[in-house]
């Protein structure tokens, strides 16, 4: 009996062992599939010999989209809106990750792009960014954060580096004066007991978001009442304390955030807390919808304007949407495709691209549905005829800045 | 009577000790263990989730079959109930009742293949299960994509099912009748018992072992197609990215009702003791979340941790404990065996 199990055990390590050695293989092999961008961005456009967009014919420019959320209302119209439209009308191919849930599987996916033949990555995931850019920097292939930014100390440090194509999204600070218009418009309709979603806490762009809804609310946190202050703390807990908040004629009476085996559970006891209002920094629309709803509680989010978000609004208790187009991503693929064809956008110093987006807010149906009508599916907002505008060799970084910062509404 | 008023007595204690407990730490905390309605609709759908995943624990682990795969079940019919529904219906109405229709009945076919592996394979059905769960996972993980699924399980018609307790006293009742018609009054049932009792011994008057064994996977599954369907409509969701064992977690809930059920029965039926555990499950439920800002999710599955072993310890030590308030007489025949 020994013997065979020896002999069995024998069989599965030299199994492992084979499967270990055909897996080195064939990284080797893929390697130089990495190598097929330029080898240095200065040379790109050289050898690309392309000042014009990508053509609609010939080999699609491979394009590894990074992302942490396949779920949610407003991750699915970015992913939408990128398939079914960007796809369409450009020469592109896009590839995208499963579920990213942290940095070793950020880098994973990036290297696994990068053998897969693509030419750049645009990042949704935000678990380790710096990580991210030196990754893609390895392995020559460029890089942009959509929808969201790096933190300014990061930015700082990676700005210069010629594979860093930029970021376009909400700043920190317009994330926290996004949480911060929530509040005060909770505070101001004159809800005094308050359950709230972290989402995604340490994520920054949550943090700063629920920093700004506790300011909003007139609340204090462990004492402090400014931005940067509530924000060192909120990272420092990992999260929110509620103990730690005072706030005069409101109170916390539930908090929670993340998403797994036990959020029902805790999104039952904030019901059963029978607040006013439940104030959510990102996702509840996506994973609450239905119970608030059913428990005839108002709340609000900070998401996009899609059709699920529509019928929230319209028919349950969504009141309060800070949001943006889904097809508010169209100009950072501009960019890493100017990037890929060998025209990338630069400020004066030569540094990458920087340019923040402000949220939309609606509070009513009508105003949801102006937003939301102006962004769908065959004619959105960012449509071909926009984007191209800002495609190709003679595009400066003030035209991008201008069509990014354009009201659209 | 006095007999019938002793196992009232006896079968009740525990629920109404730990009832009194709890709702005096809930007013302590100056609130109620169920404050509104919807606090009751979930004491409902939760007592009905715990008690079934304890029967379908229990069915197995009682005839020795040690089932890993119980929460991969349970995922995997409900996706599959939630994608035929939606096709079907596209969440309009009746959706609920037909996504539990096909989820029972995808459960019961899952619950079948699991035991047919087993019975297959004769290897234990401990390592059975385990390749069975990863490959429940996978199947839903290539159906869902790793993605959560909601737009199949959020309509009108499943939010009304999760918030009217009705709808989930109705399922605690028809599952707890038809589970001790199945095990307690029909043929299958006697013979579940007899083989639990003595495997070789009922074999050789006659009892065949492999219908009754996959009779019990098919029941087990079924019962798992229920909790996954319950789960959904308190979710809203249904979690498509569970691998490497991830869904275990759905079966791990129901070891402390289990042996607190095995207990209560007995001074009553084991599925009755099984109902009552849960009811005590579902108190400490609502009580965390009166203390939610307090006890957060980890704290609460370290209390529930440190609640199954004491539980455990009282078990296994019972005669000594017993023997010691007695006085040293009994100690002493307590010690010799």
């Amino acid at each position: 009996m020994r013997k065979s199990i020896k002999k069995a055990l024998a069989m599965l390590a030299a199994s492992a062992l084979t499967l270990t050695m055909l897996a080195g293989c064939g990284s080797t092999a893929s390697a130089p599939a990495a190598s097929s961008p330029a080898s240095t961005p200065a040379s790109a456009p050289a050898e690309a010999g392309q000042d014009e967009p990508a053509a609609p014919s010939g080999d699609p420019v491979k394009i590894g989209v990074l992302v942490a959320d396949v779920s949610g209302e407003e991750a699915l119209g970015f992913r939408s809106y990128y398939e079914n439209y960007i796809a369409s009308n450009y020469n592109v191919q896009l590839l995208y990750t499963d579920q990213l849930e942290d940095a070793a599987g950020e880098r994973a996916a990036i290297e696994k792009f990068a053998a897969q033949g693509a030419q750049a990555i645009i990042s949704f995931s935000s678990s380790d960014r710096a990580m991210q850019i030196e990754t893609c920097a390895d392995n020559e292939l460029y890089y942009a954060v959509a929808s969201g930014m790096l933190d300014d100390a990061q930015y700082e440090q990676y700005k210069s580096n010629p594979w860093f194509v930029g970021q376009v999204g909400p700043s920190m600070d317009t994330e926290f004066e996004a949480g911060k218009a929530m509040g005060e418009y909770f505070k101001q309709k004159g809800a005094t007991k308050i359950a709230m979603y972290g989402a995604f806490i340490p994520n920054p762009m949550h943090v700063y978001r629920a920093a700004g809804v506790l300011v909003g609310l007139g609340a204090t946190y462990g004492g402090a009442s400014d931005k940067d202050a509530i924000v060192g703390q909120i990272f420092g807990d990992q999260g929110i304390d509620v103990s730690k908040v005072t706030a005069d004629g409101v109170e916390l009476v539930a908090y929670f955030q993340g998403f797994g085996d036990t959020t029902t559970d805790e999104l039952n006891a904030a019901i059963q807390a029978a607040p006013d209002a439940f104030l959510s920094v990102g996702m509840a629309t996506t994973f609450f919808t239905q119970q608030l709803n059913t428990a005839g509680i108002e709340f609000s989010d900070i998401d996009s304007f899609t059709s699920g978000n529509a019928e929230a609004m319209a028919n349950g208790k969504l009141v309060y949407l800070a949001g943006k187009y889904s097809s508010s991503v169209g100009p950072i693929f501009a960019a890493v495709l100017d990037a890929v064809n060998g025209n990338a956008i630069r400020d004066a110093e030569g540094n990458a691209l920087s340019v923040s987006q402000s949220y939309l807010v609606a509070t009513d149906s009508a105003t949801f549905d102006k937003y939301f009508t102006a962004d769908k599916g065959d004619s959105p907002i960012f449509s071909k005829d926009v984007l191209d505008t800002v495609i190709g060799a003679d595009v400066s970084y003030d035209d991008f800045v201008a069509l990014v910062e354009a009201d659209r509404s | 009577m006095n007999n019938v008023l002793k196992k009232a007595a006896g079968a009740l204690a525990i629920p109404v000790i730990v009832a009194v407990v709890l709702n005096v730490l809930c007013a302590l905390g100056g609130r109620a263990m169920l404050a509104s309605k919807t606090s009751f609709d979930n004491f409902v759908v939760y007592t009905a989730i715990v008690m079934i995943t304890t029967m379908a624990l229990s069915i197995n682990l009682n005839s020795g079959r040690f089932d890993f795969s119980l929460g991969a079940m349970a995922v995997l019919s409900a996706v599959i109930g939630a994608k035929l529904s939606y096709v079907l219906l596209a969440g309009g109405p009746g959706s609920a009742t037909l996504m539990l229709v096909l989820t029972v009945l995808a459960g019961a076919v899952l619950g079948l293949c699991s035991g047919g592996l087993y019975v297959l394979l004769r290897i234990p059905p401990i390592i059975t299960s385990l390749g069975v769960t990863l490959i429940y996972e996978g199947i839903t993980y290539t159906i869902t994509g790793g993605r959560y699924m909601m737009t199949e399980v959020q309509n009108a018609d499943m939010a009304a099912f999760a918030g009217n307790w009705y709808w989930g006293l109705l399922i605690i009742v028809a599952v707890l009748a038809g589970i001790i018609v199945l095990f307690d009054h029909t043929r299958f049932g006697v013979d579940y018992r007899a083989l639990k009792e003595g495997q070789r011994v009922s074999v050789n008057t006659g009892i065949r072992e492999v219908p009754n064994a996959l009779g019990c996977y098919a029941v087990c599954g079924a019962l798992m197609g229920i909790v996954g369907f319950l789960n959904a409509a308190r979710n809203t969701n249904i979690n498509g990215g569970s691998l490497s064992f991830g869904s275990i977690g759905i079966m791990f809930t129901a070891f402390l009702p289990m042996f607190i059920g095995g207990y209560i029965s007995r001074w009553c039926n084991e599925k009755i003791g099984y109902l009552l555990a849960a009811l005590c499950m579902s108190m400490l439920n609502s009580t965390f979340a009166v203390y939610a800002n307090q006890v957060n999710a980890s704290m609460q599955s370290i209390i529930n941790a440190v609640l199954l072993v004491l539980f455990l310890i009282y078990l296994n030590n019972e005669y000594r404990i017993a023997s010691f308030f007695k006085g040293p007489r009994a100690q002493r025949k307590a010690a010799q065996g």
